[in-house]
């Protein structure tokens, strides 16, 4: 599928800020199930790019004067295949997605969650079932740091938080899981378009699913960035000095183009 | 006269024989302490305290909400180490802490101690301390830990062996540093008596290991504090001071342009070299803890680049973690094809069923340690605990196996020590510094010997009622 990606990105303070730095996850990359034809970044400042230690591609912006609002726009337009299992293990150990952290640590609840599974279909979708019954798909219910134990407590959640109990739950299982940043073309316009998935290590390949979808993910999902929870692999992450309250708005519209 | 009394059977005393006798490094010293009056050592001890107080030199309690500042009780009978053991522990030293550098710069990299099969994957990898950014991150001299702070203690047999090592943000070279401007000072006449080995110099030294971390011809230095809240500001202001370097906090740093500048009233100055005394996890709120006022944003983008370095390295936690402890020796062996020199503490892995089983039938016996504990808490002294707390602990080692592991209780060794009722042994421990660089693995002769003020007690920390001594390495 070849998929054109606006994502606009909205900061407005009701003071004036006096300086803010914005580590931005807005690129994606050429994995063997997308190819990028081109992207672009139109920010408010000269922003030094890099790649991390998990291989997510990011920019660094630091806004040094004084500001009250901050537009990220990221765009570009995207071919996409069939997503498969894929044993390119990566940059790092795969152990290293056997850990729990603040956002994804283990709990009687998760645990018993999943211990629960059972039914028809393979493991990951047992436990995408589990995940999805015990916290329907709820917007504003969970705030973005909203540990995956709190989520499942309120028993209500977005596609974030779906995904940080679900490999919470397969870290729990024994199983390397990780979390994954992305857009999604969405047909229904149920969910927002910026997305989140898990990748789960089975049988010496990364098997992708959409807790949220309740499927794995396809040639409608892009992949941005991944990591061991949300704050590892979320598109933007800002610190600011100054500037009060703030009003946040993200809009990310995935078209396609082709098929 | 003062008498000198034997610790209880099973413990070496620093100072005497089991017969009772004075060893031979102690001689001169005892034979000076003899012919004191007890009122002048009383005299000195209470001017010791005034001094501290004035220098300031406190540290704030550890999970002690009130804030309170104490000062940790100085004792005045000096530790003292024969030049020639001294050289079989520095040897011993710098052996470990460079197999421990090629390790931190192994896994970071290739994985080879790991694809030998000689450390079991998960340990490192699964291990909180393992820090993924850092996955791929040369170096320069592949020096992570250029500082390292190596807790031994001597046993029974009268050999040393390592406790832990500290390879995060040591603390304690201040006091070992006042220790003995303050010895020179209340008792002048025992440093032309004694032939002591100089420490002096270790701002020197430390100031020469943080420029050659930087591969910049003339690199500015700073030492970053997390503030005056924190417990041992009083260490990261005097080194700064010593070194003459900027002490700054994190709000005097920004990043521009991949690199890290200061503020100044002159403009902005670049930094090459962090002497970080903040933990990894309030380095950079954009990398690690979002919430971290502590520490720089961008911080680890400029670090990535190489075009600052950060001493010591983000990530060198997972090689001193208790889990990993009892690899070292391993690792001495796979990086330096060397037999280490220094023992380790004997060490059962509760996370291995036979191992928790061996452990839960012991308890009384043993030392139960959190793996990630630090300060002596969350900890278990077998011997000296109730019916009670070994239930507790029972409890939580079937809950959570992993996060345990245990050792013998060691026989810490003591050493004569001014109590309210005179002189009497107390258990001591040693933390010597060692500095890393690409030039050399280096250390001053001597460190900070810590001393459980409690009898019979066995924790040295001082948020736990230890004081310190002054350290006195022997020149031939």
């Amino acid at each position: 599928m070849r998929l054109s990606i606006r994502h606009v990105t909205h900061y407005h303070y009701a003071e004036p800020a006096l300086r803010s730095a914005q580590l931005l996850r807005l690129t994606p990359a050429d994995d063997p199930y997308q190819t990028v034809r081109h992207w672009q970044l139109d920010l408010p400042a000269a922003a030094t790019s890099g790649i991390d230690g998990y291989g997510n591609r990011y920019h660094l912006m630091m806004l040094e004067g004084t500001h009250d609002t901050i537009r990220l726009l990221a765009s570009g337009e995207v071919e996409t295949q069939e997503r498969t299992p894929c044993a390119l293990p990566g940059v790092l150990d795969i152990r290293v997605f056997l850990r729990h952290t603040a956002l994804t640590a283990a709990s009687a609840a998760i645990t018993e969650l999943a211990h629960a599974c059972a039914g028809k279909g393979t493991l990951l979708e047992q436990l995408g079932r589990k995940v999805l019954e015990a916290m329907p798909y709820t917007p504003g219910a969970t705030q973005v740091h909203t540990p995956a134990d709190q989520a499942l407590a309120l028993g209500a959640g977005v596609c974030q938080d779906h995904t940080q109990v679900f490999i919470t739950a397969c870290r729990i299982l024994g199983l390397p899981a990780r979390y994954v940043s992305g857009y999604l073309l969405n047909e229904n316009e149920e969910h927002a378009a910026s997305h989140a998935w898990a990748e789960v290590w089975l049988d010496h390949a990364w098997h992708g699913f959409d807790v949220s979808n309740a499927r794995a993910p396809d040639a409608h999902h892009l992949k941005l960035a991944c990591g061991l929870d949300y704050l590892d692999a979320c598109p933007v992450r800002g610190v600011r000095l100054g500037g009060g309250q703030e009003v946040h708005t993200t809009r990310a519209d995935v078209q396609l183009i082709e098929n | 006269m003062h008498a000198l009394t034997l610790p209880e059977p099973g413990h070496h005393d620093e100072m005497l024989l089991s017969s009772g006798a004075v060893r031979s490094h102690y001689q001169h010293f005892a034979n000076w302490l003899q012919a004191q009056p007890p009122e002048m050592l009383a005299r000195k001890r209470e001017e010791a305290n005034q001094l501290f107080h004035r220098v300031g030199i406190t540290f704030a309690v550890y999970g002690d909400d009130s804030g309170a500042e104490r000062l940790i009780p100085f004792d005045t009978i000096p530790r003292v180490i024969p030049a020639a053991e001294w050289r079989q522990l520095e040897a011993g030293l710098a052996q470990r802490v460079r197999a421990l550098n090629a390790f931190l710069d192994d896994i970071y990299h290739d994985h080879q101690i790991i694809k030998a099969g000689r450390i079991p994957a998960e340990q490192v990898f699964a291990n909180a301390q393992y820090q993924p950014l850092m996955q791929g991150i040369s170096l320069p001299d592949g020096i992570w830990a250029h500082i390292t702070g190596v807790d031994l203690i001597r046993h029974a047999d009268g050999s040393y062996y390592v406790l832990e090592d500290n390879l995060r943000v040591p603390s304690g070279v201040s006091y070992m540093l006042e220790n003995r401007k303050m010895m020179m000072r209340l008792f002048p006449e025992l440093f032309a008596r004694h032939a002591i080995a100089p420490v002096d110099h270790y701002p020197t030294l430390l100031l020469a290991t943080l420029r050659q971390a930087s591969r910049q011809e003339n690199p500015t230095v700073v030492v970053l504090t997390p503030g005056q809240h924190n417990s041992a500001y009083f260490e990261h202001a005097f080194l700064a001071q010593q070194m003459g370097v900027e002490l700054v906090e994190g709000r005097d740093l920004f990043v521009r342009d991949d690199h890290v500048y200061m503020r100044t009233t002159a403009g902005h100055k670049r930094i090459d070299v962090i002497y970080r005394r903040i933990d990894d996890a309030f380095l950079d709120p954009l990398a690690f803890r979002p919430d971290s006022m502590l520490g720089v944003p961008g911080l680890m983008h400029a670090y990535r680049q190489g075009n600052v370095v950060l001493t010591n390295a983000i990530g060198t936690g997972v090689a001193d973690d208790k889990s990993i402890y009892p690899y070292v020796p391993e690792m001495i062996r796979f990086y330096l094809g060397e037999e280490p020199i220094l023992h380790n503490v004997e060490t059962f892995q509760c996370r291995n069923p036979s191992e928790l089983d061996h452990v839960l039938a012991n308890l009384d016996k043993l030392v139960v340690k959190e793996v990630h504990g630090a300060g002596g808490y969350g900890m278990l002294v077998g011997p000296a605990a109730s019916r009670a707390e070994i239930e507790d602990f029972r409890a939580r080692l079937l809950a959570t196996p992993a996060n345990y592991i245990a050792q013998p209780t060691l026989c810490l060794s003591s050493c004569p020590t001014f109590v309210e009722s005179g002189i009497a042994p107390r258990h001591i421990d040693l933390r010597p510094f060692v500095l890393s660089s690409g030039r050399e693995t280096t250390m001053v002769a001597g460190g900070l010997t810590r001393v459980a003020l409690k009898e019979g007690s066995l924790v040295v920390n001082s948020s736990q009622g230890g004081g310190t001594k002054d350290t006195w390495v022997l020149e031939d």
